[in-house]
Order: structure tokens, then C-alpha cells, then sequence
């Protein structure tokens, strides 16, 4: 169990980022010399250090870290980021939405074949969406389909949306992977085995729990994958993916903890860093305890001073940072009540809640998810202490800390979220009364959830990025949560490995023109 | 990691003057002394009296390396190396001893009972301790670790898990041969009753197998628990573990060599410590080693 | 008369396993049950939050949690009595065909290791009874002292870490190659596993080796041949250390069934794909099938070690042979 169970981590990270999509255009290089942005000979083999292997196949269920990022690499997608995370075309060429918005029609590229041999067409689309919405399957990405009524195939190149309301953030909505495009009648138990997608490589060969291979689809509607084969090689302790990278044996690997990045520096291996959209957060549930009285909920807002959370913690490796990640909608975090630390307005509040003699928080902490956990909830405990406030941590392995947070069993919790480049994909099921996370959000509005309801249907990006202004002002001010940082993934590759650009959801997509040796 | 310690059972008592005679033994005094200098750092680590706190963080100053001011250095946080060290220690022993005590007192009882009734008792217990012997032992205090929240306490537990079925073993062969002595026959025939003759005449003629059982196992706590908590499933942080702390330190120790080394050093001489004392136990308590040293 | 004795003896041994394996079974069911999470939470965490009643439910049923515990019980012995230890719904591989991969390479490193530790331990110990209290006792009791206080995890990762990082020697980074492919890479994959591993074992062995040649010298018949002038050299080889091999086996036995489960940290650090790993892997993804069958296979190997160890025990001990 040596190398902690930490290969358990995945996910978090994972969640994170399925969903987390960022404009690459913030990535800033550690170092001096950046992934050379020339290519070489197309046709190497690569060898990725990864600490677990892809808990599934199947691109529906799909959430892990390891198995979102392979599972990218092998299937197609509908719509797809570029490496700005705008909305480009993939397996459908273009798509337009009615005037009332409530059709969007989408027009599928011809000739595409699945690595069976069978044609991707309209009968493919029609089957994946529906099994998608039937709660039977299990889809993870089931709720961003809750608009859709029916899916109409109108020709074999034709694909027709009927929506109950207009929703601007389906196009964004349908590139990720568990909105993968399978062939009719294949079942998760065979694609478990043998995957059959669209996308730049194959599955070439499995080793459980050691290695995954991956070679070159010739068939690729795109241009041609550069490499021969990719291998994901998993090596489950970190600092041996480290020693890993000196010596030799693997070309490239993603860390998030920024001590390891930097001992993998070396002058044979490079490490770029990449903003991501997901964000470290204190969750308060409005719905318990001293909680519910918003002064309580304010006090805690400015006791806290969230750069030095950030620099004790992580190292200031990272931004403080508002409710919304996303650049495009990017929240200010300076306009949050007490924007810098205000112990005396925050003993106010606590005066004006009636509770200046403290209150007692019960904060449920997670071990092993992710390297900072523990630091943050110390740092933000010592910080609250201050004004009289007592976080109470409970320090939790990652089973029963899923357990407890699922069921809102927590006064508090120190968490790290997945971000979406879309806002309503982001917070629409925590803050609106209806999500499906909501219980887990602890706070809802009438006011928030107009807001929601009014950004979905409003396509102008001007007029979404005002009305999600309003959102995040409208949790700020009310405290819903304590937002605190964002931080950075570390891409390690050797001098070798050219024309690699990492994004920010850590999707391995650029792998289809890198070329190594 | 399962040395069993097979002493032969010893009617009358055995060395006099135990704590002399350990004395006397050249590795049971240094086990003493170096336990004794460890245990020493550790409680001055718990009354506070060091001049840094084990959990306190310091970015200012992290990775800072051994001086005047930081003996050990600083860790990635600037949490003082020293502070953390010594309340690793403390960590360590409480639960070593707490796990050891739990373990020897339902051990002893559990072969206590099963040598002297025999019969159904004896093959529910013997039942047991064969299902614990056959579970691999780290994945089962692993496993048990995780059932709990998990603190300090909870983890000592899950130790003693596996040392029970040990004691077990090492108390009822003897306590099987007592039972057929002369004076434990004699006290049972003159009416006393035998739960009275168990711990009248029984017990007391198994403490040389026990304290040399002890011993031992207080060092293979240790590591048990370090190996945890290097898995991270021992103490939960932030409350420093030597084990996590040499876990955290592997990505470290190309620039802050000292953030594994003092862990390292410390965890090793805490264990040789113990397995010298238990030496030293078992030269004055075990007869067959008389003399040959 | 001799027959019976022996024929009851064996079928008490029989039924006595039997029942040791059946009580590992109910409490590794019932303690992976009271650990939090299950698969779902396991593969899909804090997202697990997001699925409707009915998503929930149509996964309970993927998985198999849905029947009630009775059921999941009986069904997996009664599989696991038939020969089909389960499949894993993470690789679609049964556990039988993953077993078959990774319990031959424990098995390797657990015999490397017992090798090694046999050749450090051995020697040592001799040396170190053939003259007590002298600087080369000293010697030999150090080591030993040292293999039983260093933890395996430290001297792995200091190990790898020195030789990676100041060499660039990491065979451990190339995929693993199983002794059927490629001998002289899997050997030196195994080398450095087995010694970190070797090492801890040289110590109960080499204290087990002194004490053994001590008692036995002082015994009769080796004063006699000492007496009759036998070279030392053979006195040693041939009577003591014929004699101090009960123990040694008896201990290198235990070791040896302790390592089938115990090399769990070892083979995580150095990417070992063994069983230990297989255990640990199946707790985090809380692939019941997995960890049942495996702890399973785990104690059914152990207390087959222990069986042989006790037939060996009675074919080397010259008391026992004798009566």
C-alpha cells in the first residue's frame, strides 16, 4: 500500500477536470525554456509515468484523472476544445441553433469510421445521446442533457436537438468525453476491453495496472497522429515516476504538487505549469447551525486572509481567486466584502449574529486527495481563531470523506472543485434550487436562481458575462462559500518530446501532433 | 516480522534483581539509555517547553536548513524538523504502548484461557488466532484503519490486532505445560478456585516470556505504525508521524536532504533502542542465553 | 494403530485449514463491507453526488451491491469453491487470470529475498557464535541489529532515490518483465526489491543461526567429536549447522508466508506488479471480488508454507526422524 493509496488522489484531480476547461492562452512557463514549439519527426513512441491505471474504459463513466485524459485520445466528441478552449468543430462540422432556440441542429462530418470498421453517421449520434439520457446507463454528463426532449436523425449526416428551453452552454457541453460518440449496440462491458471511438489513436495493447499502449489510428479523419505509439506506463509512487524522468525511461508526466515538479527538473526534463480552472474552497452549508445566519457566514469572509492560505499552504503556488474560474467570466476577486482580511468588521458581524462569544464550526477534511487538504483547513483554523470562530477539523480518508460530503454532512468542508469554462455548467447544479447538487451546496436564492435561469437563455456573450457577474457578486456578498485559490498542474517532459502544448483541463488532446526523439 | 520469542518456561522465579542484571548487560543498558534519551525529547515535546511548535507553519522560512536556531532544519511549510521529530517520538511511543498493552493484556487472557480450560474455549481461540495468523498483517491493520475515523487511538488498535494473536501463541504453550506442575495441581486440589489458581500461580510464572515479548513488540509497533503511516494510513496529519514525514520528504530529499535524514535517523535509533532493550531482557531472562554472552 | 493416529492427524490438519480459510473469508467480507465508500464513490467520488436515484440504483446493480449481503456472500464462496474467483470490473479481467500474474512474481521475490537473506543471515550468524563476545560477534550482531530496525520503506526509497537520481540506474522505470521474458531484466528489477526485502529477513535468520550453533555446540555428541578430533571446518558444516537447521527452516518458513502478504510497501515502491499490490489496489478502488479473492488465494498460500514447513521440520529433525 506503499505508495499511499494515494493513486486514489485521481480523482478529485479527475473531476476536476473533466469539467475544467481554461483558456491555455494563461499558461506561463516555469522555466526559461518552454516545450519547443517546433516539431520533429513525426513516427517516436512515447512513454507517459502515470500513478494509476484508468479505473474504466467506458468514456461515459468516466472521471478519473488518468482514464478522462486517455479516453480523450481514443474517442471522438461532437464539438471540441482548441487549445484555447474555444468551441470548435469536430465530429460535427457546424451546428445552428433556431431563432426561439429551442432546436439546435447539428451537421454531422461523412466518411468517419469507428475502429471496427463501422461508419459514424446519424443512427450513432441518435443512440449515444438517447443512451446518455437514460438513467439506466449511468451517464456522468446525464444532467448537461436535462434540457434535451428528444434527439431526430433527419438524414444519415443530420442530427436535430428538441430542447424544453433555449440553453446557450450545450455546444460547450457536448466536447467532453463522457459525451463520447460510440457505435450503436456497443455495451460498456465490451468497450471495458476493446474501446471502439474515432479519435486519433487506438488501443493497441493492456497490461492491467502496468501499462497502457496506444498507436496511431490511420483511419483518423484529421491529420495524421505524429506518433507511432503511446504508452501510459503506471508507476504508482511519484518520486519513482521522478527517478523515472532522470533516467530515462519515461518522456513525460503531470504532477500537481509543485515540490515534486521541481525536483523533476533537470537539464534532460522541462516543466511547464498551467492554470487550471478548478478552485480551492471552504463549502459552508447555510442550511446548518450558526451557519444559517448570514453575519456568521460574512465574519468568516473577512477573518480570512486568502493569500496567506495560499502561500502557507501551496506554496503561493497560485492566484486568489473569486467564485468563477473560467477566463472568459473570470469573477474579481476584489469585490468580495473585506476584498483584504478585516478583523475588526468581522468581529462586527459576529456581533451583529449575537455571537461574539464564538461559535464552533464542524469542518470535514479530506487526506491524501490532493497534497494541500490539510495545510489549508490548519492555516484557515489558526486564521479564524483570531476572531473567535473554532473550525473544528475532522481530518478524513478519501471513502469516508465522499461518504460525508455526498450527504451534506458537514457544517464545513475544505474541498478542491472542478471548474467548467461555462459558468452555468459550473454552478448551475450547486446554486440553483433544483441542482443536483444543491444539497451539497447548502445555500439557494430565488434572486440566484432568476440569474441562472436568465443566463441559460441568453446567447449574447456580453450580456452572459454581466448576468453571471451578478451571480457571483450575489454569493460573494451573501457568503455562500469561502473561495480561495486557484493552483497549477506541472507538465515534466524530456527535451526530446517537441510540439506538446499543455491546456488548462489537462486534456492530453495536443499528444495527436507531438513528436519525441 | 513474526519472531516469536519460545522461552522455556520458568517455575520459580528467574533473576532476582531484573533491572540490575539488565543493568549489567552491556545491550540492554544501551537500549535503556537510548530509549531513555529518545523518551526524554519526546515528553519535553508534549509539555511545550521547545522552543518551536510541531504544527506551526512558517513559509518565510521552509526548507530552511539545519542551524543554530532550527537544529533539523524546516519541512516545505517551515514547520520546525526538530519539534516535529520529537513529537513524532511521542506520537510513536504512545501508540507503540498502547497498542502493545492492549495487545498483551487480551493476548495473555486469550491464552491464559485457552491453555488452562482446554476444550471449547481453547478451540475458539486457537480458531481465532489461526485467522488472524493467515491474514496478511499489514493489509489487515490496514484494512481495520480504515473502517474507523481515524486518530491516534484508533490506529493503536488496529496494531494490537495483529499482535494479539502472538501473545496468544507465546502464553499458551507454557500455560499448557504449567497446568500439569506440581504446585499448580496441588493449589487446584486444594479447592481454590481456578480462575484464583490462573492468576495466583499461573500468571505470575509467564512474566519472563511476557516482558521479553514486550519489548519486542514495542519495536515492531513502531515500524508497524511508521509503515502505516507511510502508506498514509496512520496518524492523520497535521500530527507528525515519522513514517508520513519520510513519506513527504522522498520528492524533498535532492534539496532538503536533512527533511528525511532526521525522520530516518530518529525512527531507526527509536527502534534499535527497544530491540536492544529487549535483547538485554531477554540475556537476563531467558536462561538458555545465559553465559553465551 | 500408527496408520489411524497418522490418518486423524491429517484429516484434524484438514478440517482445522478448512475452517481457518472459511473464518478469513466472513471477516475480510465483512471488514472490506465496514470501510467507507464502495465502488461507485470509489470511481466517480464527489461526483457520485450527482446521480439521480435511478443512476444510483442502475450502478448498485452493475456492480452487484444491490443483492442483499447473504446473497453476495455465499455467491462469491460458492464461485470461489467452483474455480471462479471473480472478474474485475475495472480491467474486465478475472481475478483468477490476474492471480496467475501476480502471485508468481511475489512468490519470485519472496524466494530472492529468503535467498539473500538466507546467504547474509546464515553466514553471519556462524560467525557470529563461533567465537561469542568477540569483535566479530559484534560485527554480526550489528547487521542484525540492523535489519531488524530498518524499515523496509525507508531503505527502498533511500535506495531509489540515491541510485536514480545520483547513477540515473532505474531499471524499476521500464516495464516490468516477467522471469519468462526477459531473465536478465526481470533480475535486475527484482534486485533491489529483494535486497531491501533480504536484508529485514537476514536478521531473524542470523540471530536464529547464532543461537542455534550456540546450543548446539555445547551438546553432547559435538563435544565428543570434537573430542575425536574432527577438523573444525567439518564439525561445522556438517553437525552444527545439520543440527541449527531445524530452527533456521522453521523461521525461514514463517518469513517466507509473512512475505506473501508483507511485501505490500516494497512492491508499491518499486512498481513490483505483485500480489500485495494487487490487495491494495482492489482496498482503493473497493473492488470487493478483488480483495476477497486475493487475501483469499493470500492465506490459502500461507498456510500451505506453513504445512510444508512443518513436514520439513519433521523430515530434517534428526529427533523427530529418529522416534
Amino acid at each position: 500500500m506503499s505508495a499511499r493509496t494515494r493513486a486514489a488522489r485521481g480523482w478529485i484531480a479527475a473531476v476536476a477536470s473533466v469539467a475544467v476547461l481554461t483558456l491555455a492562452a494563461c499558461s506561463s512557463p516555469t522555466s526559461s525554456s518552454t516545450p519547443s514549439a517546433t516539431t520533429g519527426k513525426p513516427g517516436g513512441s512515447l512513454v507517459i509515468g502515470v500513478t494509476s491505471d484508468p479505473d474504466t474504459l467506458f468514456p461515459w463513466k468516466a472521471t478519473q484523472f488518468q482514464a478522462v485524459h486517455l479516453l480523450e485520445n481514443i474517442y471522438g466528441t461532437l464539438t471540441e476544445f482548441d487549445k484555447n478552449l474555444n468551441v470548435v468543430p469536430g465530429l460535427a462540422t457546424s451546428w445552428d441553433t433556431s431563432a426561439d432556440g429551442k432546436t439546435l441542429t447539428l451537421h454531422l462530418r461523412t466518411g468517419v469510421k469507428f475502429d471496427d470498421g463501422t461508419a459514424f453517421d446519424s443512427a450513432s449520434v441518435k443512440s449515444s445521446l438517447d443512451a446518455i439520457k437514460n438513467e439506466a446507463t449511468a451517464a456522468v454528463a446525464r444532467s448537461s442533457l436535462s434540457a434535451v426532449t428528444s434527439v431526430d436523425s433527419t438524414d444519415a449526416s443530420t442530427v436535430v436537438l428538441h430542447l424544453t428551453a433555449p440553453d446557450a452552454a450545450l455546444p460547450a457541453n457536448l466536447a467532453t468525453v463522457n459525451m463520447a460518440m460510440l457505435p450503436a449496440g456497443a455495451t460498456e462491458t465490451a468497450l471495458n476491453t476493446t474501446p471502439d471511438g474515432t479519435g486519433p489513436y487506438k488501443l493497441e495493447s493492456r497490461k492491467p495496472s502496468q501499462s497502457i499502449t496506444l498507436a496511431a489510428n490511420t483511419a483518423y479523419w484529421g491529420d495524421a497522429p505524429t506518433l507511432a505509439s503511446i504508452e501510459f506506463r503506471v508507476i504508482p509512487d511519484e518520486s519513482s515516476i521522478v527517478s523515472a524522468l532522470q533516467s530515462g525511461n519515461v518522456q513525460m508526466a503531470v504532477f500537481d504538487d509543485p515540490l515534486v515538479a521541481k525536483t523533476a527538473e533537470g537539464p534532460n526534463v522541462t516543466v511547464t505549469k498551467t492554470p487550471q480552472l478548478s478552485y480551492h474552497v471552504l463549502q459552508l452549508n447555510a442550511r446548518r447551525g450558526a451557519l444559517t445566519d448570514v453575519n456568521v457566514r460574512l465574519a468568516m469572509q473577512c477573518a480570512i486572509d486568502r493569500q496567506q492560505v495560499l502561500d502557507t499552504a501551496a506554496l503561493g503556488e497560485g492566484e486568489v481567486t473569486g467564485p468563477i474560474t473560467s477566463p472568459a467570466y473570470k469573477s474579481d476577486p476584489k469585490a468580495r466584502p473585506c476584498p483584504t482580511r478585516d478583523l475588526a468588521k468581522a468581529k462586527e458581524y459576529l456581533a451583529k449574529a449575537g455571537k461574539s462569544a464564538g461559535v464552533t464550526i464542524d469542518t470535514i477534511v479530506s487526506q491524501g486527495e490532493y497534497a494541500t487538504s490539510v495545510n489549508e483547513a490548519q492555516n484557515l483554523a489558526a486564521q479564524l481563531a483570531e476572531v473567535g470562530i473554532t473550525l473544528k477539523l475532522e481530518v478524513l480518508e478519501s471513502g469516508a470523506y465522499v461518504d460525508r460530503w455526498i450527504a451534506g454532512d458537514f457544517d464545513a468542508a475544505v474541498a478542491l472543485n472542478g471548474g467548467r469554462p461555462d459558468p452555468d455548467g459550473m454552478y448551475g447544479r450547486y446554486f440553483t434550487s433544483t441542482g443536483n447538487l444543491n444539497k451539497v451546496a447548502g445555500y439557494s436564492s430565488p434572486e440566484l436562481d432568476a440569474l441562472f435561469a436568465e443566463g441559460k437563455a441568453t446567447a449574447d456573450p456580453a450580456a452572459r458575462k454581466a448576468i453571471y457577474t451578478k451571480i457571483s457578486d450575489d454569493l460573494e456578498n451573501n457568503a455562500a462559500w469561502i473561495w480561495l485559490f486557484t493552483s497549477y498542474t506541472y507538465t515534466a517532459t524530456a527535451t526530446s518530446v517537441r510540439g506538446y502544448t499543455p491546456m488548462a483541463n489537462g486534456s492530453l488532446q495536443s499528444l495527436r501532433s507531438t513528436t519525441v526523439g | 516480522m513474526s519472531e516469536l520469542t519460545e522461552l522455556p518456561v520458568t517455575v520459580a522465579g528467574t533473576a532476582r534483581r531484573p533491572l540490575t542484571a539488565v543493568l549489567r548487560s552491556r545491550s540492554g543498558l544501551a537500549g535503556i539509555i537510548l530509549t531513555g534519551l529518545l523518551l526524554v525529547v519526546a515528553i519535553l515535546s508534549l509539555t511545550g517547553v521547545l522552543p518551536y511548535d510541531a504544527t506551526a507553519q512558517d513559509p518565510v522560512h521552509r526548507l530552511a536548513a539545519p542551524s543554530a536556531s532550527h537544529w533539523f532544519g524546516t519541512d516545505q511549510f517551515g514547520r520546525d524538523v526538530f519539534a516535529r521529530v520529537a513529537a513524532g517520538v511521542a506520537n510513536s511511543s504512545l501508540i507503540a504502548v498502547v497498542a502493545v498493552t492492549f495487545a498483551t493484556t487480551v493476548g495473555t487472557a486469550g491464552g491464559l484461557i485457552g491453555g488452562f480450560f482446554r476444550r471449547l474455549p481453547d478451540a475458539l481461540i486457537s480458531g481465532l488466532t489461526n485467522i488472524l495468523f493467515a491474514f496478511p498483517p499489514l493489509l489487515l491493520a490496514l484494512s481495520l484503519a480504515s473502517v474507523f475515523t481515524r486518530t491516534w487511538f484508533t490506529v493503536a488498535v488496529a496494531i494490537a490486532v495483529v499482535y494479539v494473536p502472538i501473545f496468544v501463541r507465546v502464553t499458551r504453550g507454557p500455560v499448557l505445560s504449567l497446568r500439569e506442575v506440581e504446585f499448580v495441581r496441588a493449589a487446584t486440589s486444594t479447592g481454590e478456585s481456578r480462575i484464583a489458581v490462573m492468576l495466583r500461580h499461573v500468571l505470575p510464572n509467564l512474566t519472563s516470556i511476557l516482558v521479553v515479548q514486550i519489548a519486542l513488540s514495542l519495536s515492531w509497533a513502531v515500524l508497524t505504525e511508521a509503515s502505516l503511516s507511510f502508506l498514509g494510513l496512520g496518524t492523520p496529519p497535521p500530527a507528525p508521524s515519522l513514517g508520513s514525514m519520510i513519506f513527504e520528504s522522498r520528492t524533498l530529499v535532492s534539496i532538503a536532504p536533512w527533511t528525511m535524514a532526521a525522520p530516518g535517523v530518529v525512527v531507526v535509533l527509536l527502534v534499535v533502542g527497544l530491540n536492544l532493550l529487549g535483547d538485554g531482557l531477554r540475556d537476563v531472562l531467558d536462561p538458555r542465553n545465559r553465559g553465551t554472552r | 494403530m500408527v496408520r489411524q493416529l497418522l490418518h486423524h492427524s491429517v484429516v484434524r490438519r484438514g478440517t482445522q485449514m478448512v475452517v481457518t480459510l472459511f473464518g478469513v473469508a466472513v471477516f475480510v467480507f465483512i471488514m472490506l463491507r465496514a470501510i467507507p465508500g464502495n465502488q461507485i464513490t470509489a470511481g466517480l467520488g464527489t461526483e457520485a453526488a450527482a446521480l439521480t436515484p435511478a443512476q444510483r440504483a442502475a450502478l448498485e446493480s452493475y456492480y452487484g451491491l444491490d443483492k442483499p449481503l447473504l446473497t453476495q456472500f455465499f455467491g462469491w464462496l460458492g464461485n470461489v469453491c467452483t474455480g471462479n474467483l471473480g472478474v474485475s470490473s475495472r480491467s474486465q479481467q478475472s481475478v483468477l487470470d490476474m492471480t496467475m500474474h501476480s502471485l508468481p512474481v511475489t512468490i519470485e521475490l519472496a524466494i530472492l529475498s529468503i535467498v539473500l537473506g538466507l546467504v547474509i543471515g546464515v553466514p553471519l550468524g556462524m560467525l557470529s557464535a563461533s567465537k561469542p563476545e568477540s569483535p566479530r560477534d559484534a560485527i554480526g550482531q550489528t547487521v542484525g541489529l540492523a535489519g531488524l530496525s530498518i524499515p523496509a520503506f525507508l531503505l527502498a526509497t533511500a535506495l531509489l532515490s540515491v541510485l536514480a537520481q545520483v547513477w540515473g540506474y532505474n531499471p524499476n522505470g521500464r516495464v516490468f518483465a516477467p522471469i519468462t521474458q526477459d531473465v536478465l531484466l526481470n533480475l535486475q528489477q527484482m534486485m533491489l526489491p529483494a535486497f531491501v526485502l533480504g536484508f529485514g529477513i537476514a536478521a531473524p535468520i542470523m540471530r536464529t543461526t547464532r543461537t542455534a550453533v550456540l546450543d548446539v555446540r555445547s551438546e553432547d555428541f559435538v563435544r565428543t567429536a570434537r573430542a575425536k578430533g574432527v577438523p573444525v571446518r567439518r564439525l561445522y558444516v556438517r553437525h552444527i549447522l545439520g543440527n541449527a537447521l531445524v530452527p533456521i527452516v522453521t523461521m525461514t518458513g514463517l518469513q517466507f508466508g509473512y512475505l506473501l502478504g508483507g511485501a505490500v510497501v516494497v512492491e508499491q515502491v518499486f512498481s513490483i506488479p505483485g500480489i500485495g499490490r494487487q490487495v491494495l489496489l482492489g482496498i482503493q478502488q473497493k473492488e470487493y471480488a478483488v480483495v476477497q479473492s486475493t487475501v483469499l488465494v493470500i492465506a490459502v498460500a500461507f498456510v500451505l508454507v506453513n504445512l510444508l514447513t512443518d513436514v520439513l521440520y519433521r523430515v530434517i529433525d534428526p529427533r523427530v526422524r529418529a522416534s
